[in-house]
């Protein structure tokens, strides 16, 4: 094995588990501060570390109904699918592990597929809340990813015209060249839009209220989820914290690349700290706005609605960003 | 909206009233005992109120043996002891209506704030009013 | 609507609907109770509903202890009414005995029982916000409930099962020393309650989730015999406060509150059951506050003495009929004494939650299975106080009953109590 393998076997091994432990982190936190925000003590930062203790010691239960392999594979697609995602989204302002190969397109498919797993997981349960569950995904799914696709690739389409000759579409080089700098007036405000739509297709793609009506658990009792238990729902639970980091930091990528090292002047070792520091705040901030705070302000709303609210404003507002993108191109 | 609320909550105090302790304690007479001592540390508890209808308090030399409080105790709380015309009352049944209070003709009975009863044995020492 | 569907049960149905069974256990349900919807994609076009999880033999064991011991067992039979059922039944007592109860008892038995009905519609905000998926504003509405808890506690000396109607009186007291007190509390509540209508009634996304949701015409809540706020919110004007004034109602103006008193339309639909929650809990305050400023003088009990009470009420004979305004509607206590026996020969209850339960189906019917939760909760039901009969078997077999054998059964059994 030569040693650039190793190196990289290494280096992966530290991202899952560091990707991990960020995701519980933020978890933690998530559920500290919206206790806090709801005028509750809330449970310990450390309580997600217990609940996946918990879930990996307790029985997995397999219903008599199920498709069993189906079943016990999809908590693990999931959860590989958002490993494999650590690998290509920048984390704290290095470049991703997988640079160069894969891009913003690979990220797009990767981000469905936990949710593609978590549907057919939830066909696969053979229960009515569970199906009902997996059938609300689905539609969610078609619902959120129109308006996330248009953001990330007007944002490549926009570089690609801009810079052109590199290797537009990869998230390193999205994340190296900062847009806010390149666009012009009509640019910025397309790119302010974009984020905005990024912002609200967060919650949805992590299925947090008011979007997380797959789940919802004074309807349909935890839906997809309702059925799984043990090992499988601390794969899912796992799936879920790695995600919010993914999301958060794509969101840092796209948006606010900007490292602190250069501005203060520091350089060599201490800057990457400074930097790695940084970055956790921004994408707690990113965390923050986007899941937690909208969390504790809304109620969860009903699939149709949910529908109508991605494909008419949300849709609107990220075809209005990537049309004054275009036109800050070619004016 | 909703938000000034939010953001006013998470910098104020929770309105959770803790625990008194972190964790429950093996002994609570001996955590008490420990607090009395200046040893360790409770959440002060919520004060009752002075009148709150509680665990019943039994004062066995004016009672007179009259029965009443058990023809009028909707959970059949009270034994009647006839041997020394007394009673027994068994707290883990109560309802804390405190109805025998009223009833009683001597006043032997009265209502104490003491509401902290729980308990794993229903005829430990301190569930038991004699 | 095809109404042909409400009777479908599992297996029976169109290939095109699915049955999900909600309950008796379910985190969309706060007691027990069995829905069985038929779905056609997320719409419900077919509910039947299973009630009887929650029965408990009551009223028999009532019947089997003498008067006093039934007033408290009587507190018992709902944790959140638990001035109502008490209220309905000493009325009822002292209607079949002939006592008389003096103005005071009457008035802190309305102070107590308004109390009551503020700390209720303040948990059925707080719970119905929680079946939205808004369990911020659950928190907060719990959090402003615990004055009312904590003012009960000071006045009653309990948080719930307050103990305060005996038959011929109350038990306690109001001070003037206490009632500072309450107008604290009382003024907490009145600067609170536009920020209540605020976070219910102005916020956007509530108005989403509960608009057009779960809706009960005029027509239909009348024919389906519908109480309290449940038809109110459908405009008909009907409050037993207002019908037949009891207690200290007679002495002021209590007008049934209907979504109009908020300038609106009724529609019967799950925001018009939050306005008329959250406007009675303004009424409640309104007859607190009269209730303490014209609070009268005099004796709290007309028979003090508990042998001498015992011995009126086993001198009596007759029979009596208690109302009362609980806070999900009317509940009637029916008692027929006889002479010589302590305990009731008759006891009979009917809950509110029994009179609104057919509403549900309309409700239901044409609704998403997003919103069985809020409107499962828009009528505020109470399945222990309902739950009147469970038919059981010796092997344990389901046995389905049809209506005329149920009309037969009822009457029989009818018969047989009243003699």
């Amino acid at each position: 094995m030569s040693a650039t393998l190793l190196n990289a076997v290494w280096q992966g091994i530290i991202i899952l588990v560091g990707g991990t432990f960020l995701g519980m982190v933020y978890k933690g936190l998530d559920r500290k501060l919206a206790a806090q925000m709801q005028g509750r003590i809330g449970p310990p930062l450390r309580q997600p570390f217990f609940d996946v203790v918990k879930l990996m010691v307790k029985e997995n239960i397999v219903p008599d109904h199920a498709v069993a392999w189906l079943y016990n594979l999809m908590p693990l697609v999931s959860l590989a699918a958002v490993g494999t995602l650590l690998f290509y989204v920048p984390l704290g302002g290095f470049e991703p592990l997988l640079h160069g190969y894969g891009d913003l397109i690979l990220v797009l498919y990767l981000l469905a597929v936990p949710s593609i797993a978590m549907v057919l997981g939830g066909f696969a349960a053979g229960s009515p809340f569970a199906s009902v569950g997996a059938q609300r995904e689905l539609v969610m799914m078609m619902a959120y990813e129109f308006p996330l696709a248009i953001t990330l690739l007007s944002l490549g389409w926009y570089l690609s015209a801009a810079m052109p000759g590199v290797h537009v579409f990869s998230l390193s080089v999205l994340a190296a060249n900062p847009l806010w700098g390149l666009v012009g007036p009509l640019g910025f405000i397309g790119l302010l839009l974009l984020f905005c739509a990024l912002m609200i297709v967060t919650p949805a793609e992590l299925a947090k209220i008011p979007f997380d009506i797959p789940e919802a658990e004074t309807e349909i009792a935890g839906g997809i989820l309702a059925e799984y238990s043990g090992r499988n729902m601390a794969m899912f639970y796992l799936a879920d914290a790695i995600k919010m980091v993914v999301m958060g930091s794509l969101t840092v990528a796209l948006f606010f690349p900007y490292g602190l090292s250069g501005l203060l002047g520091v350089a060599g070792a201490w800057g990457s700290v400074i930097d790695v520091i940084f970055y956790l705040v921004k994408v707690f901030v990113v965390i923050f706005f986007a899941v937690i705070v909208v969390r504790v302000a809304f109620a969860r709303l009903k699939i149709g609605q949910a529908v109508r609210l991605f494909w008419l404003p949300i849709t609107g507002i990220s075809l209005l960003g990537m049309l004054l993108l275009t036109l800050d191109r070619i004016v | 909206m909703i938000f000034g609320t939010l953001i006013k909550q998470l910098f104020s105090k929770p309105a959770t009233n803790p625990f008194p302790a972190r964790y429950m304690p093996k002994s609570v007479t001996a955590l008490l005992a420990k607090v009395a001592a200046g040893k360790a540390t409770i959440h002060p508890p919520v004060p009752a109120p002075a009148d709150l209808r509680g665990k019943i308090a039994y004062d066995r030399e004016k009672c007179i043996g009259c029965q009443l409080c058990i023809r009028v105790c909707p959970a059949k709380v009270i034994e009647f002891l006839p041997e020394n015309k007394k009673i027994r009352m068994y707290v883990a049944r109560c309802t804390f209506c405190a109805q025998c209070v009223d009833a009683c003709p001597v006043d032997a009975l009265a209502t104490t704030p003491n509401f902290l009863l729980a308990d794993t044995d229903r005829f430990s020492k301190n569930l038991i009013v004699d | 609507m095809n109404n042909d569907s409400i009777n479908l049960k599992v297996g029976q149905c169109a290939a095109t609907t699915y049955s999900v069974p909600v309950g008796p256990v379910h985190p969309a349900l706060k007691e027990p109770i069995r829905f069985t919807f038929n779905l056609d994609g997320e719409r419900i076009v077919g509910v039947d509903i299973k009630p009887g999880f929650a029965h408990r033999g009551i009223e028999y064991m009532g019947m089997r202890r003498n008067l006093i011991q039934a007033l408290y067992l009587s507190e018992r039979i709902c944790g959140i009414c638990s001035i109502s059922h008490p209220l309905a039944f000493t009325q009822a007592v002292e209607n079949a005995a002939g006592i008389e109860v003096p103005p005071r008892a009457q008035y802190i038995r309305t102070i107590i029982g308004e109390l009551e009905r503020v700390h209720s519609h303040l948990l059925w905000a707080g719970v119905g916000a929680h079946e939205l998926g808004f369990d911020t504003l659950l928190h907060l509405t719990w959090n402003v409930r615990e004055k009312s808890m904590d003012l009960l506690e000071e006045l009653t000396g309990n948080r719930v099962d307050y103990a305060i109607p005996i038959f011929s009186g109350v038990r306690r007291d109001v001070p003037a020393e206490k009632a500072h007190l309450a107008y604290e509390a009382l003024d907490y509540y009145k600067g609170l309650l536009q920020q209540m209508i605020d976070a219910f009634l102005h916020d956007k996304s509530v108005e989403m989730r509960t608009r057009n949701v779960g809706a009960l015409s005029y027509d239909l809540a009348v024919d389906l015999c519908a109480v309290g706020p449940t038809a109110r919110a459908s405009g008909v004007k009907k409050d037993v406060r207002q019908d037949m004034p009891y207690l200290a109602y007679a002495d002021m103006e209590v007008k049934a509150i209907t979504p109009e008193d908020f300038g609106t339309e009724p529609h019967g639909d799950v925001y018009d059951n939050i306005i008329v929650r959250l406007l009675e809990v303004k009424q409640s305050i309104e007859i607190i506050e009269f209730c303490l400023e014209n609070l009268p003088s005099g004796e709290l009990m007309s028979i003090p003495k508990v042998p001498a009470l015992l011995a009126t009420l086993k001198k009596a004979s007759g029979e009596g009929l208690g109302r009362h305004e609980a806070p999900r509607g009317e509940v009637i206590h029916y008692v027929r004494l006889e002479e010589g026996i302590e305990e009731p020969a008759v006891w009979k209850v009917k809950a509110p939650t029994y009179s609104n339960l057919m509403a549900w189906v309309p409700k239901f019917l044409g609704d998403e299975i997003a919103d069985v939760p809020i409107i499962a909760a828009s009528i505020d039901p109470c399945m222990c106080c309902m739950d009147r009969v469970h038919m059981v078997d010796t092997v344990g077999n389901e046995t389905t009953r049809m209506k005329e054998e149920l009309v037969r059964l009822s009457r029989e059994k009818t018969r047989r109590i009243c003699g």
